[in-house]
């Protein structure tokens, strides 16, 4: 049995076009899943299906041995919290310090208990100087820093950020991916959904959803050896995949140079 | 949009900034109705007193209770005035004969294009004003010349409508340099929290005060970034052309509501991203929650609270008597 197990998931917003179709996955305790899709192709959906914010149509989820149900949602999301896209959406409290709070009050943490978890978790997420700060003296990456601060204190096991760094300027961005890396070597099972298949490179296994269906799912190294995963599912393809395949072809320094060029011209 | 202040709240320290916000809603509301108790004008005066020595003690700046004034000033003064002209009962204690000749008239049309352009070029809008009041009963008391427009009138002030103005401009002046020093004295977060405890009994018939305080916490938590927001939609639209500034009354309108939509349609948005972050962090409304924020209750509070309850006494015994 998986940490994670989803059995047959499908799941449409009104009855008609699928947006999941039979999706089959096990994601085990402490594994960086990185999750690649172009628009639409279903990903947003899947994060929101974990966390019990949708019911699927058919097919189960299973979180660490227990069912999501509508009776279980709430335990399961004492386990798995959701970093999302738009910092600004995910602040509830008024201040730092309420906001971190948030959930543990939701789950009646007593608040002596509480004020020592704000301040360690915050001290973790580099905000301890920030506590009594409003949300519009923060930047975005603050933001998402103050939200990963409020789902680690409610001791979750598994984070999912659903295009968490997408919002944010190429400075934040590096600082929340390099903290994201921290989560995952303390063990945290971490689930990133992203546009930037750079950023999923750095992940255990890549899932590449394409129009609701699992167009593959492995370790890091391997898909990066199948082009036409990425080409199939209208992905950007890694410069490593490129060179390689460059190389492979003839090893003619003329291409690779022109596949260098075309790079940096994008970039 | 960094500066946009939500409530009259100022940091400070001092007294009423340390009292818990349930004493200070309770002692508002327990003066207000100790206020409306009373029935002469030296009761009146003395509550005004206390009021004012209630600013000094808590160490408040009185410029800023008077700022905070300034809104219901026009009220005050039309009150005053109605009150002055219209109350005809009891004693007469003034009575002027007024004059409105075409001499007069010029004159007072004279002293209003005057005001008018003293008040553009000046800060000071309310002297000026009083200045424009007292310039117009000069007028109308002592240019007698000329050819009579309307045969002399007199103005007379009674006794009851001298005090009943007075009454009234006291009243509204101790309510609102209380409620006053309520909101320049307490966070907005804090204030919903008072009204939440306080509200708690409710529960009974229904109405649920923690899903408001959170309502309510929550929308004002939001309104600088709906602000932000109204500025980016605005410049976009500037950037394609709209003007806000200038055009019909037609125009302006039209470009209201081109700005409103937009802004409806993200605050939807808006809302069904923060409801489900809210619900993956486990919220669920009607729960049972602990908080962060706790109320406390101290000594100075009790200290408070008794003070209220003896001036609201206080003036039930002056009403009995």
């Amino acid at each position: 049995m998986s940490y994670i197990e989803i059995r047959d998931l499908d799941f449409s917003y009104n009855g008609k076009k699928k947006v999941l179709e039979s999706i089959n996955l096990q994601v085990e305790k402490g594994e960086w899943i990185a999750c690649l899709g172009h628009n639409g192709s279903g990903k947003s959906t899947l994060a929101k299906a974990l966390v019990g914010l949708l019911e699927p149509e058919l097919g189960e989820i299973e979180i660490d041995g227990l069912l999501l149900t509508e009776e279980t949602a709430y335990e399961i999301r004492k386990k798995i919290g959701i970093v999302f896209q738009n910092p600004d959406n995910q602040f509830v409290g008024v201040t730092v310090r309420d906001d971190i709070a948030f959930g543990m009050e939701n789950l009646c943490v007593p608040r002596e208990e509480m004020i020592e978890k704000i301040d360690f978790y915050a001290k973790k997420v580099n905000m301890l100087d920030f506590l009594d700060k409003e949300p519009t003296n923060l930047s975005g990456g603050q933001k998402q820093q103050v939200a990963i601060a409020g789902i680690l204190a409610m001791q979750s096991e598994i984070i999912i950020f659903d295009e968490a760094t997408s919002m944010l300027d190429p400075f934040s961005r590096e600082e929340l991916i390099k903290y994201i890396r921290t989560l995952h070597k303390e063990g945290l099972t971490i689930i990133m959904i992203t546009h930037d298949i750079n950023e999923a490179l750095l992940a255990d296994k890549i899932l590449v959803l394409n129009k609701g269906k699992i167009e593959a799912f492995e370790e890091t190294e391997k898909i990066m050896k199948k082009r036409e995963v990425f080409v199939e599912s209208r992905l950007e393809l890694p410069i490593a995949l490129d060179l390689a395949n460059a190389l492979e072809s003839n090893g003619n320094a003329t291409k690779i140079r022109k596949k260098l060029w075309e790079y940096a011209l994008t970039k | 949009m960094k500066s946009v202040i939500i409530g009259q709240y100022i940091p400070g320290k001092g007294l009423f900034y340390r009292l818990d916000p349930r004493t200070k809603i309770i002692a508002v509301l327990l003066i207000m109705i100790a206020v409306f108790l009373l029935e002469s004008i030296t009761h009146l005066l003395i509550g005004f007193g206390i009021a004012f020595m209630l600013l000094i003690i808590g160490r408040i700046s009185v410029i800023k209770v008077i700022k905070g004034l300034k809104p219901i000033m026009i009220l005050l003064i039309f009150t005053f005035i109605f009150q002055i002209i219209l109350n005809r009962e009891g004693e007469m204690i003034v009575n002027h004969e007024m004059y409105l000749t075409l001499y007069t008239a010029l004159f007072l049309v004279l002293a209003f294009v005057v005001w008018r352009v003293l008040v553009k070029f000046t800060r000071f809008r309310f002297t000026m004003f009083f200045l424009f009041v007292a310039g117009v009963y000069l007028i109308l008391r002592y240019v007698d010349f000329g050819y009579q427009l309307l045969s002399p009138f007199n103005f007379q002030v009674y006794e009851a409508g001298l005090r009943m103005s007075a009454f009234v401009v006291i009243r509204l002046l101790i309510i609102i340099t209380l409620s006053t020093v309520l909101t320049l004295t307490t966070k907005p977060t804090n204030l919903t929290q008072g009204l939440e405890k306080l509200m708690h009994p409710l529960k009974k018939i229904g109405f649920n005060s923690e899903d408001f305080a959170l309502i309510i916490s929550i929308s004002l938590r939001y309104i600088p970034t709906i602000f932000d927001e109204a500025n980016k939609i605005m410049l976009a639209q500037a950037s394609r052309g709209a003007d806000f500034s200038e055009g019909k009354l037609k125009d302006k309108l039209k470009q209201v509501i081109s700005l409103l939509v937009p802004m409806f349609i993200i605050a939807f948005m808006r809302s069904e991203e923060l409801a489900n972050a809210m619900e993956s962090r486990n919220f669920v409304p009607g729960n049972k929650r602990t908080r962060i924020n706790e109320l406390i209750f101290s000594y100075r509070d009790v200290i408070a609270t008794a003070f209220s309850v003896l001036v609201l006494a206080l003036a039930i015994v002056l009403k009995v008597i």
